[in-house]
């Protein structure tokens, strides 16, 4: 199991060093910063040196390591230091250099809580926080009452609910968030189209509801079965939360579960066939002699005429030898930022079956070394509400509770795309 | 910098603060934008073109690809404030690499530079030259650097900076630079004021010479002289002298420079080098308590005792430095036992004899074993040279025993040296075999194929060693595991020699056979393929194992590889004939012995010494590796020289024309530095100045004791000589005319055949002629044997230009003749003994008469007696004939007997002149001289 977790900064200095167990000095991170931080050629999130590994995960200039000795599940060990940064974030918002400096006390006490002589540990979120709070000081007598709640709950059959919750409005929202991954070829084929999703989910019910949760009808999960129609959805790789009954989904493919109080991750999936992309990006560029190159784009809105894209910014390469570029857009500004070597065109809505142009001249300069510019792709970025790229449709959620009482649900859609909805020309 | 950049300065700050490489990335990614946006809108003034050429130099020294900017350096570059040409000189030597096509642009700006009359710019120029070193610069741009180093208002920095420049051109394109042509001047730099100047001067000379060793001969007297006036007479300013050793580096690099030459011949020069080595010896006899004193001194010290071990190993010089060595190698600093161990190596390979050494011989075992690996190595060496019949088993067994813990790098080397020393210095067969093969159960995969090939070609012509041979391979074989190679050695000669052994018990056939059978299933294809052959061998000798052999053969015909497939399948067959069949035997008739070849060996070990930048003057192995050595390299010279074929011929040829018509000298085939000179296709030999006057004086002095020489505007040469039998002295009188002083002044004596005469100046020339003054300096003549032509001085000096001038001496054969008083009766009766052709020379040329239409007898007997000759009164009736006798005395072949007779005849207007002596050569030669004198008035 994990003997030591440690957090680097970018430079690799120790920022957060626990060792759960005895089989390492602390000296081991020096092996890591010269093995790992200083050696650029290293870029493995795991290395084995003799018959210790070190696992890691970048975040922000942060390396989050575990090293063991032992032969560990590979994947186990990336969900606690993923795990670990997402109770991280919903601690303290985001993290960075600045923030673990800032939280080390409590970062020590979540990862005294969340692992135990390097076996991983409830890691529920809300369970923690009603334990490791960020406020100081709890009065003794509430302290002892809640612990005492917080052991029933640890090791009863739901130990990420406790019974006793009580809403006056019983509510449950459900957002259904995908994010497209394009990268389309020079011709306009489409290379590689997916979509990474996952269904967050809010509840706010009272007593322990039995929920029901329905999606499309046409719905292939897993492609087990072959005959799947061709406009159903299909779902690849479903990953369900804890509370989901896995057998019950096993046998009849329903998703029943008992919720978490609060926020939660219901479910992720991903999904590669019948991909909708939402923005159509048509590029031409020419190289004109050795002194210019001409840029000639069209973006086209490939939804209903009701919904639109926001935050749409198009990053535009261009060559390394740059030296000025002239834009002419119709919607929205365009820039060129020499310090990424692209002209950044942002529109700020684009409306359902709209088409937004922009052309622009780069002008080029001399170079001692004549060599070919590799045309990066275009990189779009955008959010567009209320749809779905892969077609996923909530179609119910159902809530059955002893007191029967009346709740609303909500769902929501979001489709975005943030640095893999790529274009070359 | 003349200006500070805040432009700069806030960039470079920007870039130290970025916390993490894409800050870094696109700080950089704007600023280029940036620069390149101002390149394309041009207007630039020379400081913003700094500024953004530093800017993006400083961008390129971070690692960051920079692909603008080069025409801007290049612009900088002929800007006229310094600070700017500085950046962009930095800028071409940083960002172009030696192919750019840029630099074809930067070229005229450098030479513009170079001609410029400020240091500074000289400096910056050859920077750049040394730096980038392309090939088209050193192609445009040598001659200005000569120009430079020559130049005698170069400041001395910049003399430096182009000796080095040189260097380093040279380096890189040694076809550029015409060595040869610069030598005399470059080497005369070499008396230069300044010790700096001197350091430059010699590296670059060091390089050159070791590539042109004839051309810079020269320098050999200019290194001792420097040595003499450094380390005796301690001319040097206190700046130059390094922890009291006045500058150690340039006494290395003249210690090292005398190496590359052979030793010289001249006894003042020996003498004074002598006196040299023996001071420097006697400084570091005592080592001192700072670190820098004791490095300084031991540096200079190792070199001397290499030279002194160059120019004789056998001297007591020698004697006294391996004394010194000794006690470095047990010393407690490692670079120290290192270079002692190296030295004494050198020693061991050119010393006649060991015995210094084998003294020490405990603690270079020792050094095997030292921590550090390359004192190890040296250690190897030594004991690799210093092996003789002797202590070969002490070493060898001493080798063999550190083999096994030695490094895997060192092993190799270690199998192929200790191979050879067994091979070489083995006391008997026996004890050969035992360690050859014990080497090889030892080092198993570092014994390369050569060291088994040889066991094999050894025991195969040593017929005693053969049965011997065969049982010991057998017992090592039997030994649970063993080497492939030792299953090859084994597999060859229990094939060949195993029925020697068949009837002893322990060795039958059969064990013979499981013993090496059960090595089999291990090896690789080729050792299977040869033991396939072991067994048609055995087919043939042990009848009684045939069925098993037959078995294996037939089981070989399915296997993949091709090479055991066919071996298989031919020896199944051949074993499957009948009995009586001859056809077997006459197969497996046994190995006649090898023809004697060289061993592989010593050709393996020397291809692993690379070549590094200095030649090293010897190798390592005895005595005679490295005379070997020097005959194979003077052969390796030869066919070079005859290669460019039939144009070099022709060219010689018109060479010797020339020079024969001249003085009648054949340089190419003089004895001493024959080869290398044609393959330079140089001429060696000085250019003999020509003049009706410079002929007047030199046939004048010829005939006479005294006289001028030669005389310009600038100098003035007289001689006086003086003979007495075989030896003779010039004084050479040289007169500077000119208000100036004669500053790197050389006189050097070139004799064509030095075995036949020698001439040595009694002392080094000193290197300075004062403003209308003569020194005199003395010549030392030996005659030898008979020679034919005269020896050649060669004065050059600095006075604004380098001149050289080179005169013969009048040193001719007669010079060494003493004349002898002979009756008419004695006369005739030699004058017969001796009798006709060959031992007579006779001419019949035309005569003038003087102006009353007389013979001019005068100037006859003038120049018969002149030429030493004691001309005999009364012996001839005709009063106008002349009749002479003389003993020409040699030191090598004797006195010769030499008699002259002169016939002319008034009325012919001719004259006939017949010489007769012991010896043909004398009397042709003789002939020669006097006739070509008395001719002259003809002409």
């Amino acid at each position: 199991m994990i003997s030591a977790f440690f957090i680097f900064n970018q430079k690799g200095e120790v920022l957060i060093s626990r060792l759960y167990r005895t089989d390492f000095k602390r000296s081991i991170a020096d092996v890591f910063r010269i093995q790992v931080v200083s050696n650029s050629d290293v870029r493995s999130p795991i290395i084995t040196l003799g018959s210790t590994s070190f696992f890691h995960v970048r975040v922000n200039n942060l390396y989050v390591v575990c090293v063991t000795k032992t032969n560990v599940n590979a994947a186990l060990v990336f969900e606690f230091c993923y795990r670990f940064i997402s109770i991280a974030k919903s601690y303290f918002g985001k993290v960075d250099e600045e923030s673990v400096k800032n939280n080390f006390v409590l970062i020590y006490e979540l990862i005294d809580e969340i692992s135990d002589y390097g076996y991983p540990q409830n890691s529920e979120i809300d369970t923690l926080k009603s334990y490791i709070t960020t406020e100081s000081v709890i009065s003794s007598a509430i302290a002892a009452e809640e612990s005492s709640k917080i052991t029933t709950q640890a090791t009863g059959a739901t130990s990420w609910r406790r019974g006793d919750v009580k809403y006056k409005k019983n509510e449950a929202f459900v957002d259904v968030v995908e994010t497209v991954n394009l990268s389309m070829s020079a011709k306009g084929t489409v290379l590689r189209a997916d979509v990474d999703g996952h269904i967050q989910m809010r509840a706010y019910l009272s007593g322990t509801p039995e929920c029901k949760f329905g999606l499309n009808d046409k719905l292939v999960i897993d492609k087990n079965s072959q005959g799947g129609a061709s406009d159903a959805v299909e779902l690849d790789d479903c990953r369900f939360h804890q509370c989901v009954r896995l057998n019950e989904f096993d046998t009849s493919r329903t998703i029943s579960f008992i919720p978490p109080d609060g926020e939660f991750e219901l479910m992720r999936y991903r999904s590669t066939s019948n991909v909708k992309l939402p923005l159509r990006v048509i590029p031409t560029v020419n190289e004109i002699g050795t002194t210019q190159v001409s840029y000639n784009i069209t973006v086209k809105a490939n939804f209903g005429t009701k919904l639109s894209a926001t935050n749409v910014v198009l990053r535009i390469p261009t060559p390394l030898n740059t030296t000025g570029v002239d834009c002419k857009v119709a919607n929205g500004k365009a820039k060129y930022v020499p310090a990424e070597n692209v002209v950044v065109w942002k529109i700020p809505r684009i409306q359902g079956g709209q088409e937004c142009t922009f052309s622009a001249t780069a002008g080029l300069t001399s170079t001692t070394t004549r060599q070919v510019w590799a045309r990066p792709p275009i990189d779009v970025d955008f959010e567009v509400l209320m749809l779905t790229a892969s077609g996923l449709i909530v179609r119910f959620l159902k809530v059955f509770e002893k007191s029967n009482y009346h709740s609303i649900k909500w769902v929501r859609y979001l489709t975005k795309a943030s640095g893999s909805y790529q274009i070359r020309f | 910098m003349a200006a500070n950049m805040r432009g700069l300065t806030q960039f470079i700050a920007d870039i130290r603060g970025a916390r993490v490489r894409e800050l870094e990335e696109k700080r950089i990614n704007k600023e280029m934008a940036n620069i390149r946006k101002k390149f394309k809108d041009g207007n630039l003034d020379g400081y913003q073109k700094k500024k953004y050429v530093a800017k993006i130099i400083f961008t390129y020294i971070l690692g960051y690809k920079v692909d603008v900017g080069h025409m801007e350096a290049v612009n900088l570059i002929s800007s006229s404030k310094y600070s700017e040409k500085q950046i962009g000189y930095l800028a071409v030597t940083l960002l172009m690499h030696e192919n750019s096509d840029f630099l074809r642009l930067v070229v005229n700006s450098i030479r513009k530079d170079l001609d410029e009359n400020n240091e500074v710019s000289n400096c910056l120029a050859l920077h750049a030259i040394a730096n980038v070193g392309s090939s088209e610069m050193a192609e445009a741009l040598s001659e200005d650097v000569h120009r430079l180093l020559i130049s005698p208002t170069s400041q001395t920095f910049v003399k430096k900076k182009a000796a080095l420049t040189l260097l380093r051109l040279y380096r890189k394109h040694p076809t550029v630079i015409p060595a040869a042509e610069w030598a005399l001047r470059l080497v005369s730099i070499m008396d230069d004021q300044d010790l700096g100047v001197v350091i430059c001067v010699t590296s670059l000379i060091m390089a050159l010479a070791q590539d042109h060793l004839d051309a810079y001969a020269v320098c050999y007297t200019k290194a001792v002289d420097r040595l003499h006036r450094l380390v005796i007479e301690g001319e040097y300013s206190a700046t130059y002298a390094y922890y009291k050793v006045p500058s150690p580096w340039l006494q290395v690099k003249l210690l090292r420079l005398l190496q590359y030459y052979a030793p010289s011949e001249d006894a003042t020069l020996r003498s004074v080098l002598h006196e040299v080595l023996q001071t420097i010896m006697n400084n570091s006899a005592e080592p001192s308590r700072n670190v820098q004193h004791n490095n300084a001194q031991h540096a200079v010290l190792f070199e001397a005792i290499s030279l002194a071990i160059h120019l004789d190993a056998s001297s007591p010089l020698v004697g006294t430095s391996a004394v010194l060595l000794a006690r470095f190698i047990s010393s407690k600093e490692t670079n120290v036992r290192y270079l002692g161990l190296d030295t004494m190596a050198h020693l061991a390979a050119r010393a006649d004899s060991l015995e210094p050494l084998k003294k020490h011989q405990g603690t270079i075992i020792l050094s095997l074993r030292d921590k550090d690996i390359s004192v190890r190595r040296r250690a190897l060496d030594l004991l690799y040279s210093m092996c003789d019949t002797d202590n070969s088993e002490l070493i060898v067994g001493e080798l063999l025993r550190y083999l096994k813990v030695a490094d895997y790098a060192l092993r190799e080397e270690m199998v192929l040296k200790i191979a050879i020393l067994t091979e070489k210095y083995a006391n008997s067969y026996k004890w050969y075999i035992d360690t050859i093969l014990q080497l090889i159960s030892a080092a198993g995969d570092h014994v390369g194929d050569e060291v088994w090939y040889r066991v094999v070609q050894i025991v195969t012509n040593t017929e005693d060693l053969q049965e011997y041979a065969a049982k010991v391979v057998f017992e090592h074989l039997k030994s649970p595991s063993t080497h492939e190679s030792l299953v090859k050695v084994g597999g060859y000669i229990l094939g060949e020699y195993g029925h020697l052994i068949a009837n002893d018990t322990g060795y039958s056939p059969l064990e013979q056979f499981q013993v090496l059978h059960s090595k089999s299933q291990f090896c690789v294809a080729s050792t299977r393929s040869l033991l396939l052959s072991t067994y048609i061998k055995w087919v043939n000798v042990f009848p009684e194992i045939k069925p098993q052999l037959i078995n294996i053969f037939e089981r070989y015909r399915h296997v993949l590889d091709a090479e055991l497939q066919q071996r298989a399948c031919e020896f199944y067959s051949l074993a499957s004939r009948p009995d009586d069949d001859e056809v077997l035997q006459n197969v497996c008739e046994e190995m006649p012995p090898f023809p004697p070849r060289v061993s592989a060996l010593i050709g393996r070990l020397n291809r692993k010494l690379g070549d590094t930048e200095d030649k090293r003057t010897w190798i390592h192995g005895g005595k005679e590796m490295n005379l070997e050595r020097h005959a194979n390299s003077r052969k390796a010279t030869l066919p070079g020289s005859s290669a460019p074929g039939t144009a070099t011929v022709t060219g010689t040829a018109d060479a010797q024309d020339v020079m024969s018509s001249l003085a009648g000298l054949n340089l190419s085939s003089s004895g001493d530095q024959p080869d290398s000179s044609r393959v330079d296709g140089s001429v060696v030999a000085p250019r003999v100045a020509v003049g009706p006057s410079v002929e007047k004086w030199f046939n004048k002095l010829t005939y006479s004791a005294e006289g001028v020489l030669y005389e310009d505007v600038q100098i003035q040469i007289g001689i006086k000589s003086r003979y007495q039998g075989h030896l003779g002295q010039l004084a050479i009188y040289l007169g500077n005319k000119i208000s100036v002083p004669l500053t790197s002044f050389t006189s050097t004596i070139h004799v064509n055949d030095s075995e036949a005469l020698s001439a040595t100046f009694a002392k080094i020339p000193p290197n300075t002629l004062v403003p209308r003054t003569q020194s005199q300096q003395l010549l030392h003549v030996e005659c030898k044997k008979a020679f034919s032509s005269f020896p050649i001085l060669t004065v050059s000096f600095l006075a604004g230009a380098h001149q050289s001038i080179s005169i013969r001496l009048p040193i001719s054969i007669t010079k060494f003749i003493e004349g002898v008083k002979l009756g008419q009766a004695d006369f005739f009766e030699r004058w017969k003994v001796i009798g006709g052709p060959p031992r007579e020379a006779q001419a019949v040329f035309p005569i003038t008469l003087d102006g009353t239409g007389q013979l001019d007898l005068v100037r006859y007997r003038q120049v018969v007696s002149g030429n030493h000759l004691e001309i005999l009164e009364d012996v001839d009736p005709n009063p106008s004939n002349l009749v002479a006798a003389g003993v020409l005395h040699t030191s090598v072949d004797g006195k010769v007997g030499c008699l002259l007779r002169l016939e002319p005849n008034r009325e012919a207007k001719l004259c006939r002149l017949t010489v007769r002596s012991t010896s043909e050569d004398v009397a042709a030669e003789v002939l020669r001289l006097i006739e070509k004198l008395l001719r002259l008035d003809s002409s």
